[in-house]
């Protein structure tokens, strides 16, 4: 008994002690010592506690009493602990400094060469809805990257060029992983576009050079989507086009998502009542039926997969140069398809995990007039990486990766064939350092080994950003690239290098609320590119002697605010570059690297009209072409490249788009340069055929259509 | 036997213990939400913001602290000049930490949507496509969680009058919605004590909204 009242007791007389009052002061400063107002201070496991105020001081009275740990806090700086001692007299502190903390916020951004599309970030160029609403862009998503600095529009081939080099130096991943042969096989200056829908993504980020170690095999660019996490309503998409149709089925929960989609496009139909330049035996058409899953795992993490598969052709007569027929008659059928399957994990203690494999797996079959080509290409990516910031100041991102690359090409009727296997392996680690807020430094490493060609190589890059002012900053980028040559050569010569480049990068961003502007300068240089004897069709006896540059400034404007309701941007990109590559004796100008290219999309909405128009007008100073009648190399030069989009989008219900484009609505004649027969006629003149547009305009008209039953909107009928 | 006592007293006084409400918590609370209502500029904000947190630190087991502190930041974002995407990017993060003390919780939701409302509004063209679905699922969901809960009825009422005048619809189904809010609050008015500190804003808001109704 006497336990129990001696436990009483001693619990009573804990609520029944009265504490003498602390009365504690102090004042709270920043870096510069100014006073900071709005700090949180407390004394740890009590309530008691108060904010300063705008001279940084505070003060405030508290019953605890005995050791106590005093804790300043407040929004973006590091919080503070002291120890302290309260027995009933005031207690004065000493002056406190709180450090600002280096967040995702405040800190300086490494901008070098990188356009992001974000929503989730600040430091972006564009929203990745802009992607979609680009006139010019016809809901390609590279059609709207041809509007941004450091690019240049190449009617007949409808790939991204980025600073004179070819399309093949562009890298495309999903989710970091590599995507292989990611625009539609297409013929005879036919352009082409991406395989994928822009609505996959929720983010892109597109650099023109200098770009992080972790992407590799890619000369000049790199372009990496982001695939949309879960999908958070079950809903049906109806798309019906003037070149066909789709649906789309989402089902999804709180945990995971799932999405079913088939297309199917024929242009037959479009290209019969408008009027076309090429002449077509088949119209292109093709389907394509596409899976995406994502799951939220349940210790964290998400689990994300994209599978398509898809076939297309088109049968085309070419004309010849110097004849009357209708010249050739090429036919493709292509079947194309991918999966990728990512895992993802952010840890408490600050690792983040990421594991993911894809497979592309391309077949051209090709006829050209009575020879019948076929084309397998097959890539298979396998990659881990894991991050960890070690601190606010020190990251780092390290990564593993196998690729797998499988080629085949044969003339089936000659029974000819020629392969080759490639298994590379890669390594690479990168560190970024902030001294402080305002300043970064980045440094990576990549390291490379080939099975085909024996080779192994390092690829070093560098770059830092220092933020001028809060919204304006400098960066510079330096690195080496790798890229092994394009299938094509390769299966000639096995022993192919990689072909090289440098890049050196001087930008400068100016960010305010809607105003951007970017200037950018560059220095490109090129080694080991590989030249060849005779036509590019069929090339002979490869080799990486060549070699050449690129050089130029870029200029991007961007204003969401001046005019209400209209958002605009202007680039300009001069581009000087030459290089001795493909069948070239000597340095050229190569014909994808115009030297003047300049770009204006500008975006109204009118509300009243629930309905937004754009216009965007692209052009460039002309594309330099080989004229075998004039002795010099590459020494001619086509008209102006001009182009004015028009685009209608309107909303009459949350639930329905349509949307109507014009593309070169002036029908002005664009050639991109010219075909030249092989052998001079009896007058001893090559005669020639310029490679023109596939039509003066193209027209499009969509509506899309979603379906949902709404829980929430039933839910609220039913209220 | 003692021993029994003993074992017996102490089981007791732990029930008892966890059972009695905390006075200490909830008079620190009604102090604060006292102050919360005469909140007239950032800095008053700030402070009240801070008290909540103080409460939040001492007591990591209640939503209700984070709860107000994310409520704060909102109203903050949308009444004063404060750099408004961080504030309300600090209010999800404290409504994140409330939500996994109290998952599945009407308030905590509702609160979520009427944050993500707010950066909506700084940027509906751009913001508007991705975020309206998750802000309108977030008020469905916390109606689905309590029917009665007024909050959530009037925030999807907002939600839903702002679209039907974006597309020139009718606005009776907001218009209803926001009857069925106040209703729910003349409900919840009944059963508020003196002790009362749950969530009970949104009348006014609610009434003016019904103002442009009628």
């Amino acid at each position: 008994m006497r336990t129990l009242s001696i436990f009483i007791f001693f619990f009573l007389s804990l609520s029944t002690i009265s504490f003498s009052q602390t009365k504690i002061s102090g004042k709270v400063l920043d870096e510069k010592k100014k006073g900071l107002p709005g700090v949180n201070v407390l004394i740890k496991g009590s309530y008691d506690g108060s904010t300063s105020k705008d001279d940084g001081s505070f003060e405030f009275e508290t019953d605890e009493e005995g050791p106590q740990v005093l804790v300043f806090q407040l929004m973006g700086f590091k919080s503070i602990e002291i120890a302290i001692h309260c027995e009933g007299n005031a207690i004065q502190i000493p002056d406190q400094i709180l450090v600002e903390a280096i967040t995702e916020m405040n800190a300086v951004t490494i901008s070098a060469g990188a356009m992001e599309a974000s929503d989730e970030k600040k430091s972006v160029i564009l929203r990745p809805l802009d992607i979609v609403t680009t006139p010019s862009a016809m809901g390609d998503i590279v059609g709207a990257f041809q509007t941004l600095p450091g690019t240049s529009t190449v009617g007949n081939d409808g790939r991204l060029f980025v600073r004179g080099g070819d399309a093949s130096e562009v890298g495309i991943y999903i989710d970091g992983i590599r995507v292989g042969n990611a625009y539609g096989s297409t013929a005879g200056n036919v352009p082409t576009r991406t395989r994928f829908n822009p609505n996959l993504f929720k983010g892109t980020f597109f650099s023109t050079g200098g770009y992080s170690a972790e992407y590799g095999q890619a000369l000049s660019s790199a372009l990496a989507l982001n695939t949309k996490d879960l999908s958070i309503r079950s809903q049906g998409d109806l798309s019906i086009m003037s070149v066909g149709g789709g649906y789309a089925h989402t089902l999804s929960s709180e945990k995971q998502s799932l999405t079913f989609s088939a297309n199917y496009f024929d242009l037959k139909p479009y290209q019969s009542l408008v009027k076309q330049n090429f002449d077509w035996e088949r119209a292109p058409n093709g389907w394509d039926i596409e899976l995406s899953a994502q799951k939220k795992l349940a210790k964290g993490g998400l689990w994300k997969i994209l599978a398509r598969t898809e076939s297309g052709g088109m049968e085309i007569w070419q004309p010849e140069p110097g004849q009357e027929s209708r010249g050739q008659l090429i036919r493709l059928r292509n079947k194309y398809s991918f999966a990728q399957t990512n895992w993802k994990n952010a840890f408490e203690n600050g690792w983040t995990l990421f594991a993911g494999a894809a497979l592309s797996s391309n077949f051209d079959d090709i006829h050209i007039d009575s020879i019948r080509l076929e084309r397998k290409n097959q890539l298979a990516h396998g990659k881990f990486t894991a991050t960890k910031d070690f601190s606010d100041k020190l990251s780092m991102n390290t990564g593993l990766e196998y690729f797998n690359h499988q080629f085949d090409e044969s003339l089936v009727d000659l029974n000819f064939s020629r392969d080759y296997v490639d298994h590379q392996f890669y390594l690479f680690t990168e560190w970024d350092y902030y001294l402080n807020k305002n300043l970064v430094f980045r440094a990576g490493l990549r390291a490379g080994q080939s099975s085909l060609n024996k080779e192994q190589w390092l690829d070093p890059r560098a770059s830092l950003a220092y933020k001028i002012s809060e919204s304006s900053q400098v960066s510079f980028a330096a690195g080496s690239f790798s890229q092994m040559p394009v299938e094509n050569l390769r299966v000639l010569n096995q022993t192919l290098k990689n072909t090289e480049s440098n890049h050196l990068i001087l930008n400068y961003l100016l960010q305010r609320e809607g105003i951007t502007f970017r200037a950018e300068g560059f220095y490109k240089g090129y080694e080991n590119l590989v030249v060849f004897e005779g036509y590019p069709q069929p090339p002979q006896n490869p080799t990486n002697l060549g070699k050449g540059y690129a050089q130029g400034v870029d200029i991007f404007f961007r204003d969401r605010k001046s005019i209400k309701n209209t958002d605009y941007w202007i680039t300009y990109s001069f581009v000087d570059s030459k290089r001795q590559f493909d069948q070239f004796q000597s340095e050229v100008q190569p014909s994808f690297a115009p030297k003047h290219n300049f770009s204006v999309v500008a975006k109204h909405f009118i509300l009243d009209l629930k309905s937004q128009f754009g216009i965007s007008f692209s052009m460039n100073d002309g594309y330099p072409y080989h004229n075998p009648n004039d002795g010099e190399e590459m020494s001619s030069k086509t008209e102006s490249f001009q182009s004015l989009s028009f685009s209608w989008s309107y909303l009459p219900k949350p639930n329905l788009i349509i949307h109507f484009g014009v593309n070169n609505v002036l029908g002005r004649e664009n050639v991109f340069g010219y075909r030249f027969a092989q052998q001079a006629n009896s007058q001893g003149v090559f005669e020639s055929i310029p490679s023109g547009q596939v039509a003066p305009r193209f027209l499009f008209l969509g509506i899309f259509l979603t379906l949902s039953k709404d829980k929430n909107a039933n839910q609220l009928n039913n209220l | 036997m003692k021993k029994l006592i003993l074992t017996f007293a102490l089981s007791f006084l732990w029930i008892s213990l966890s059972m009695a409400s905390d006075p200490a918590f909830e008079k620190a609370m009604k102090k604060q939400i006292v102050a919360m209502d005469q909140i007239a500029n950032a800095e008053q904000s700030k402070e009240v913001a801070n008290g909540f947190l103080r409460i939040a630190e001492a007591k990591s087991e209640e939503w209700l602290p984070l709860y107000y502190a994310g409520l704060i930041h909102i109203e903050a974002a949308f009444r004063f000049d404060v750099n408004k995407d961080q504030y309300l990017d600090q209010a999800l993060e404290y409504i994140d930490k409330a939500e996994k003390l109290a998952p599945a919780n009407s308030e905590v939701t509702a609160l979520k949507g009427y944050a993500i409302m707010g950066k909506i509004s700084l940027d509906p063209a751009s913001r508007g496509q991705n975020l309206s679905p998750q802000a309108m699922q977030l008020f469905g969901k916390a109606i689905n969680l309590d029917r009665e809960n007024p909050r959530a009825l009037y925030l999807m009422a907002q939600m839903e009058y702002g679209m039907a005048q974006f597309f020139g619809s009718g606005t009776d189904k907001a218009c209803g919605m926001v009857r069925l809010s106040l209703e729910q609050f003349e409900k919840e008015e009944s059963i508020i004590t003196e002790d009362y500190i749950l969530p009970k804003w949104g009348k006014r808001s609610a009434q003016q909204m019904m103002n442009n109704c009628n």
